[in-house]
């Protein structure tokens, strides 16, 4: 067996070998499914929040409350409606009309909940039961002051809850003024669902004054246009944007982010086990052996087998999953993110950014690692390396906004940026021909950083140069 | 005489540091050979040049009659100065790595691992980890990692260092027997006594340069007779009493309650007139002893009290 394979064996053996790799392998899903479903888990688990309201008016009350109402069956709704466009698209008009034909939010989650039982009756067992972002009690007081106890703490409502917070809506000279008191400072959603009921109810009065109809408000307030996006670019079909056009420019963003992570944790493992090695002093048996280029080359296989033994157990985890998203629910939101996942030049740009990023930042922390004695030198390396890989990180989101901006253009050609640019970019018209473009100077570029790593790593491990080694002869010449 | 490894002119420099200068030396096979220094003479920078780690500055190498390649030194086996496995293999397992790194099938590395452990005592140890084995033991199998894969030239680089004095007899005992079984074997130690016991040649090195090469009785020729005095008693100071005579005299640690003197013979003063220069001074005499001269004070009488092999430790 070669001696690069018998380095790249231990060393992936070393990784497999530890219940760290184990733990993470079959953790990482866990967390990622928490990370993803958590926020929702915990926002349906919170209890909806108490806020008692006082007005000087009666009609001013009956506004807000009412908006507060319409606020909480709007929410619904789009839960509902959400769920179904996921898991059957099929019924998800049906479902919505029933629920906006009903009367109250109640009554519409029950009549889109029976239309789910009648026509998919599978989607009924996940079938969401919305709970209240806020719910508008009678004010234990008569007004703000009073309440004041309430809303710091120091006094229970007569059923044991909190009051989170007060809305107080006064006039001054005629024009409404709308007070929030909380504790919670910076949650201000209350006073956005007041202010926009405050506006309606003010629309309303300046046409009665003017001797119309205030319902004539609700009625302009009601209009909106119905707008729809279209590609120029596009062959098929009408050309307009839904999200099976915009899923490819989320996935890639996705993919970017997974790929950056990816490069940076096993870019680090590689920085530890060169540093172990220094510091075991077995370099000098291996180097009799084994040359520089040799071990480095190993280490670069090895480590890249233990990413891709992760990959594939996270890839059949979740390609799995994805594919079955894809093929049995197409139509869904989920089932077009899932395709999107799957397309070409995505999975194109993937491979190429993985291998060559992989190669070139890998080499670089190899470098890096030999020329370090210790986990706490290294780290003072680590900081510029680290910000040129947050580079590409913050140039993500103006390239999601416009992939072909000039700025993210010219740095998707800098071979360093360039594996997670190109994949930001692939969604948006990127030519094979470009793609290949990108894939040959990232190729070039990892051989040179390879070749120049390799002398960097000589020097560090063969002739012992190191940080401390520098500095001591910049020391000694000052 | 068949050389299986042949130095001429080596010469190694750090920038402006000269490590080895014009260093030329020729290990015969089958022998053992010390490379003898203190600390920071250059012995590590020779040997690392020997095999291949480092680059000579200038000079040129041969090992078992080629260069020192990777190829070559799939027949040589290295232990170096700075010692240390992969922490988390087995004993067994490392022994076994390290032997197919030479080229040594996997099936039969892992045999003469279990062979070489089992050998040294360490066989009910094989599956143990490194980190779990005690400093002495790691040694040990770092040792047997050099020569499992049974090779013609074995260097060692201060392969006493760190070992107990039991382990360091054990390690003489294993050196003895590889060269009883062919190999040629260097070795390099500040410790003149194991290469006076093991060695049939030597090359002294002082400040990189070769201050001596022969057999070991050549260089025990070079050093100056010494005698071995004891005088009863604590109070009488013979260093005083032959002050000005010719004689160079240091005092070394007694034994009941006597003072024991070592004195060298030099400047054509030979035990005779040392033994009438006693006498005259009235010394009370309790032993008077010609002692064989040590390789250590051959090596002082080559290069000098600054460069001898003790002074750095």
């Amino acid at each position: 067996m070669s001696p690069v394979f018998l380095v790249a064996r231990r060393e992936y053996l070393a990784y497999v070998g530890a219940w760290g790799f184990w733990l993470s392998l079959l953790t990482a899903p866990i967390i990622i499914a928490l990370l993803l479903f958590g926020p929702v888990l915990l926002a349906r688990a919170e209890p909806p929040r108490v806020l008692a309201i006082v007005a000087e008016r009666t009609e001013d009350l009956t506004a807000v409350r009412q908006a507060f109402a319409d606020n909480a069956r709007r929410e619904a709704r789009a839960e509902i409606r959400a769920y179904l466009d996921a898991t059957a698209p099929a019924i998800a008009l049906e479902a919505t009309a029933a629920f906006d034909a009903a009367p109250n939010r109640a009554a519409g989650i029950e009549a889109a909940r029976v239309v789910v039982s009648r026509s998919a009756p599978r989607a009924l067992a996940a079938f969401p039961s919305p709970t209240q972002r806020y719910q508008i009690i009678q004010a234990p007081a008569p007004d703000v002051q009073a309440m004041r106890p309430y809303l710091d703490g120091t006094q229970m409502l007569a059923d044991g809850r909190t009051l989170f917070g007060a809305l107080n809506i006064r006039r001054a000279d005629g024009a409404p003024v709308i007070e929030y008191w909380s504790t919670g400072l910076s949650h201000s959603e209350p006073i956005n669902i007041a202010r926009r009921a405050m506006r309606l109810e003010m629309q309303r009065e300046a046409l009665a004054a003017q001797g119309l109809a205030p319902t004539e408000a609700d009625r302009l307030d009601a209009f909106d246009p119905q707008v729809a996006q279209f590609d120029p670019r596009a062959t098929t079909g009408d050309g307009q944007v839904t999200l099976r056009e915009r899923a490819p420019s989320y996935a890639a963003l996705a993919l970017s982010f997974i790929l950056w992570s990816v490069v940076f944790s096993v870019a680090n493992m590689l920085l530890s086990s060169v540093i172990e090695e220094k510091s075991n002093k077995i370099l000098d048996t291996l180097l009799t052996s084994v040359s520089p280029l040799q071990i480095l080359t190993g280490k670069l296989i090895g480590v890249a087998m233990v990413s891709l033994t992760l990959f594939l157990f996270w890839g059949a985890l979740g390609g799995g999953l994805l594919s079955l998203a894809a093929d049995r629910a197409s139509d869904s939101i989920f089932g077009q993110v899932a395709a999107a996942f799957l397309e070409p030049r995505l999975i194109a740009a993937f491979l190429f950014g993985f291998v060559f990023g992989y190669i070139m930042y890998g080499a670089i922390f190899l470098a890096l690692g030999s020329l370090c004695e210790s986990q706490q030198e290294a780290q003072t390396l680590l900081g510029p390396v680290a910000l040129v890989l947050a580079i590409p990180m913050m140039l993500l989101t103006p390239a999601l906004d416009n992939p072909n901006a000039p700025i993210v253009e010219t740095a998707s050609w800098i071979p360093l940026f360039t594996p997670f640019l190109l994949l930001i970019r692939a969604p948006s018209g990127l030519d094979w021909i470009e793609i290949a473009g990108m894939a040959v100077i990232m190729a070039a570029s990892a051989a040179i950083i390879l070749a120049l790593a390799a002398r960097v790593f000589k020097a560090g491990v063969v002739d012992q140069v190191s940080m401390s080694s520098w500095r001591g002869r910049k020391d000694a010449k000052g | 005489m068949n050389a299986a490894l042949e130095a001429e002119g080596l010469v190694k420099r750090y920038g402006a540091r000269t490590a080895v200068q014009d260093l030329s030396f020729k290990v015969p096979q089958g022998s053992i050979y010390g490379v003898l220094g203190p600390n920071g003479a250059g012995k590590s920078s020779t040997l690392r040049m020997l095999v291949g780690v480092l680059r000579p500055t200038s000079g040129a190498i041969t090992v078992l009659g080629g260069p020192a390649d990777r190829e070559t030194m799939k027949r040589v086996g290295y232990l170096p100065e700075e010692r240390g496995l992969y922490r988390s293999m087995t004993a067994r397992g490392a022994i076994a790595y390290l032997a197919r790194l030479k080229g040594v099938p996997a099936g039969k590395a892992f045999k003469r691992a279990d062979q070489l452990l089992e050998a040294h005592g360490l066989g009910k140890h094989r599956r143990k980890k490194i980190k779990t084995l005690s400093k002495g033991m790691a040694q040990k199998v770092q040792v047997l990692a050099a020569i499992a894969h049974e090779p013609d030239l074995i260097i060692f680089d201060e392969p006493f260092s760190g070992l107990d004095p039991v382990n360091q007899r054990v390690l003489e005992e294993t050196i003895r027997a590889e060269a009883k079984a062919g190999r040629t074997i260097l070795f390099s130690t500040h410790v003149m006594e194991h290469a006076e016991r093991l060695c049939d040649r030597i090359l002294l090195i002082a400040h990189g340069r070769a201050a001596f090469e022969g057999t070991v009785r050549d260089a025990l020729a070079l050093a100056p007779s010494v005698a071995v005095l004891e005088t009863d008693g604590g109070e009488y100071d013979l260093g005083a009493a032959l002050a000005g005579r010719g004689f160079t005299i240091s005092e070394e640690l007694g034994e009941h309650g006597n003072r024991r003197w070592r004195v060298r013979l030099e400047n054509g003063h030979g035990s005779r007139q040392l033994l009438q220069a006693c006498v005259e001074a009235g010394a009370p005499l309790s032993l008077f002893e010609p002692a064989r001269a040590s390789l250590h004070e051959a090596f002082v009488a080559l290069v000098g009290d600054k460069a001898q092999p003790n002074a750095a430790e």
